[in-house]
């Protein structure tokens, strides 16, 4: 690729993000001249998870529509680039963004494969990062003083999931796991061990899936000759819907499916109501949360868009909006002014009073245990759950592999 | 233990029967242009969305399959005789070359007119829920699904073997220009060769709608398993595609028993090693 291409291609996604943020509010973010700061928003506009892309993008234009794009007197520039989901492209990015446009504060990624790929140039480059993803590392073993994890710790999600489980289904002992084989997975089921070791429940079995499986019969009845009482579900995306349609197509009514990160409400959408009513599943955010923060950003995003905004949106919105808050609170735009900011802070977010890890840079917050609706109990084609219940309990620190001090 | 493994087999008789069902459409295809038909899992796909389209317009389960058979089928033929039948003449790489190409075409319209997120369908009501043997589930739908598939088979077998129509299509794959000069109207018997094989194709994802659903790459993900099939079933062999599919669905399903892990892996060192030892295939002749 020549230069003189990669700047027509930089302007037109420029123009593109101009647009669609003026068309949002009237305003122009784009550069013009003088005072501004650069944020972006690194995430997967092409391929198989666009979609998130695309989301993490509407959340973050949420956030800096309510500060008229403008933060301490300067005014915000918003840079869009796609990574492709793929973690070199992701690099070459942030790489150019931070040379050639001045980016100081970046989201991204909505996979944490590319996210912990960006997560070197971030400490490099001495630029923000506001992760997402199911990682452990990002706050555990590669965890850096310019990266930042929005998503909950994989111990938080099954520690509430598994809680919840063991409270309302009290004679259900025997889990069966299925599970991903790669890092999600893998961590996934590490803290599905701790957490049942800590509650009393017992794990039966487990199997370990290629990623892009499509067939899961085999699986199952492999699981239920073990006669489990719960089937737990440690696999994501694609996979995940595949496995949930298969394990219907068994009929058995006595196990309890659960996901304790394994579906997201776009994927939901994809199972018929019949298929995913009664399950058990844990998300890292869910449209119904009740605080005012999360009441008037559901209000907003449903005006702009038409739904209700789900994880990847409410990523977009929180981190960009958490990012804001900070640099009020230190005063400054510079990253190691709201870095020492971020650290230790307690505001007021989507999820109600949250912190922010000073050493880890985990954001302590709850996590979300939902139950999908019966077909007949829906009062809308966006009402796919119940909150059953939430739990914050953070990681123990004695398994936390985080060496900053 | 033993039990376990019964319970895999019958569990991999039945996902085989549906990788015959598609790779045997594919068969059928080769045997008659020699060329590999690339838009054979796009067409996988269309079954799949044309099934999900009628169920949603309240026709019953049997008529959506039938409607799943009938709408590839008759792409096929459109796209035989109108790309393929004209680039006949010309190298074999054009019409490798139009049949991508018509593959990319036919999953982009897919994705314009169902939309980018997967769907569901569930199964008709008595075909819910599974048979308790008492060692293991077996769920109905896969049950039925192996059936369907191993009718369907066994229905084209009688028509190839059995019929003036098959006896033409055996002919026109065995000596092509000998079938010409006895009179055969070979473009047409090729135009339904195409259509048939098609059709399989659409069949069988008719038939996994309500275990696999419908999604933008599931066409991408069938097509790598059926041409295995056919890799080790003999590229030349009409019939060895039926006996691969059901060793790969066994090959699946028994190593979720010892290597979980490992079972889609596995299917690709069983290709080569056919490649390997049997360069011909198991069914081939060299």
């Amino acid at each position: 690729m020549t230069s003189g291409r990669k700047i027509d291609r930089r302007t037109v996604l420029k123009a593109g993000a101009a647009a669609l943020g003026s068309s949002l509010t009237g305003l122009s973010w784009a550069q013009t001249a003088g005072d501004t700061l650069t944020m972006g928003v690194l995430s997967q506009q092409t391929g198989t998870f666009a979609y998130a892309g695309d989301l993490v993008l509407k959340g973050t234009q949420l956030a800096l529509e309510e500060r008229q794009g403008s933060i301490l007197g300067k005014k915000i520039n918003l840079l869009v680039r796609d990574d492709e989901g793929k973690p070199a492209v992701g690099v070459r990015r942030l790489t150019e963004a931070v040379s050639s446009d001045k980016l100081k504060y970046f989201l991204g990624n909505f996979s944490s494969a590319v996210g912990l790929a960006e997560l070197e140039v971030a400490r490099q480059e001495q630029v923000l990062q506001y992760a997402a993803g199911g990682s452990e590392d990002f706050t555990g073993s590669r965890c850096s003083p310019y990266t930042f994890q929005w998503s909950a710790h994989a111990y938080t999600a099954l520690r509430a999931t598994l809680e919840y489980v063991s409270k309302t289904l009290p004679d259900k002992k025997k889990i069966y796991t299925i599970t991903a084989d790669y890092a999600f997975g893998q961590s996934l089921l590490h803290y599905t061990q701790v957490a049942a070791k800590e509650l009393g429940l017992q794990l039966v079995g487990n199997d370990n899936h290629p990623s892009g499986e499509r067939q899961f019969t085999q699986y199952f009845t492999k699981a239920l000759s073990t006669r489990p009482d719960i089937i737990c579900l440690l696999t994501a995306g694609a996979d995940a819907v595949t496995a949930v349609r298969q394990f219907n197509s068994f009929g058995v009514k006595n196990v309890q499916i659960v996901g304790p990160w394994t579906l997201e409400v776009e994927q939901l959408r994809e199972l018929s109501p019949a298929m995913r009513s009664g399950m058990i599943l844990g998300l890292n955010y869910y449209q119904d949360i009740d605080t005012p923060v999360n009441k008037s950003f559901v209000e907003r995003y449903l005006k702009a868009y038409k739904n209700v905004p789900s994880y990847a949106a409410a990523y977009g919105y929180d981190a960009t909006r958490t990012l804001l808050l900070a640099m009020d609170k230190a005063k400054s735009v510079e990253v190691a002014a709201v870095m020492k900011a971020l650290e230790g802070m307690q505001f007021d977010s989507i999820f109600g009073p949250t912190a922010i890890d000073a050493r880890t840079h985990q954001t302590v917050r709850p996590y979300y245990v939902v139950q999908c609706k019966a077909p007949d109990a829906m009062k809308n084609e966006f009402d796919l759950a119940t909150i059953v219940a939430q739990g914050d309990k953070p990681q123990p620190p004695e398994l936390n592999e985080c060496k900053r001090t | 233990m033993v039990s376990l493994l019964a319970a895999q087999l019958l569990n991999g008789l039945a996902i085989g029967m549906i990788y015959a069902l598609t790779a045997f459409g594919l068969s059928i295809i080769k045997g008659l242009l020699n060329v590999p038909n690339f838009a054979h899992g796009a067409f996988y796909a269309l079954g799949a969305y044309v099934c999900f389209a009628a169920l949603q317009l309240g026709l019953p389960f049997a008529l959506a399959l039938l409607a799943a058979f009938l709408v590839p089928a008759l792409a096929g033929a459109v796209v035989e005789r109108l790309g393929v039948a004209r680039l006949m003449r010309g190298p074999y790489l054009y019409q490798l070359l139009f049949l991508f190409g018509v593959a990319l075409i036919m999953e982009q319209l897919i994705l314009i007119i169902w939309g980018t997120s997967g769907l569901s369908a569930t199964a008709p009501e008595w075909l819910q829920g599974a048979f308790d043997l008492g060692f293991t589930y077996l769920p109905k739908y896969l049950v039925f699904n192996g059936a369907m598939a191993a009718v369907t088979i066994a229905v084209v077998w009688l028509l190839i073997e059995r019929t003036r129509l098959g006896s033409q299509i055996r002919a026109g794959i065995d000596k092509r220009e000998m079938a010409q000069c006895l009179g055969i109207n070979v473009a047409g018997l090729v135009t339904t060769g195409f259509a048939l094989g098609a059709g399989l194709a659409g069949l069988s994802g008719g038939l996994v709608l309500p275990l696999l659903g419908a999604n933008s790459t599931m066409g991408a993900e069938m097509l790598s398993i059926a041409f295995v099939v056919l890799v080790i079933g003999g590229l030349g062999s009409l019939y060895g595609a039926l006996a691969a599919g059901v060793l790969v669905g066994l090959i699946q399903s028994v190593s979720a028993v010892f290597a979980p892990a490992a079972s889609t892996v596995l299917i690709y060192v069983a290709m080569v090693a056919t490649l390997m030892i049997r360069p011909q295939g198991l069914f081939g002749e060299r």
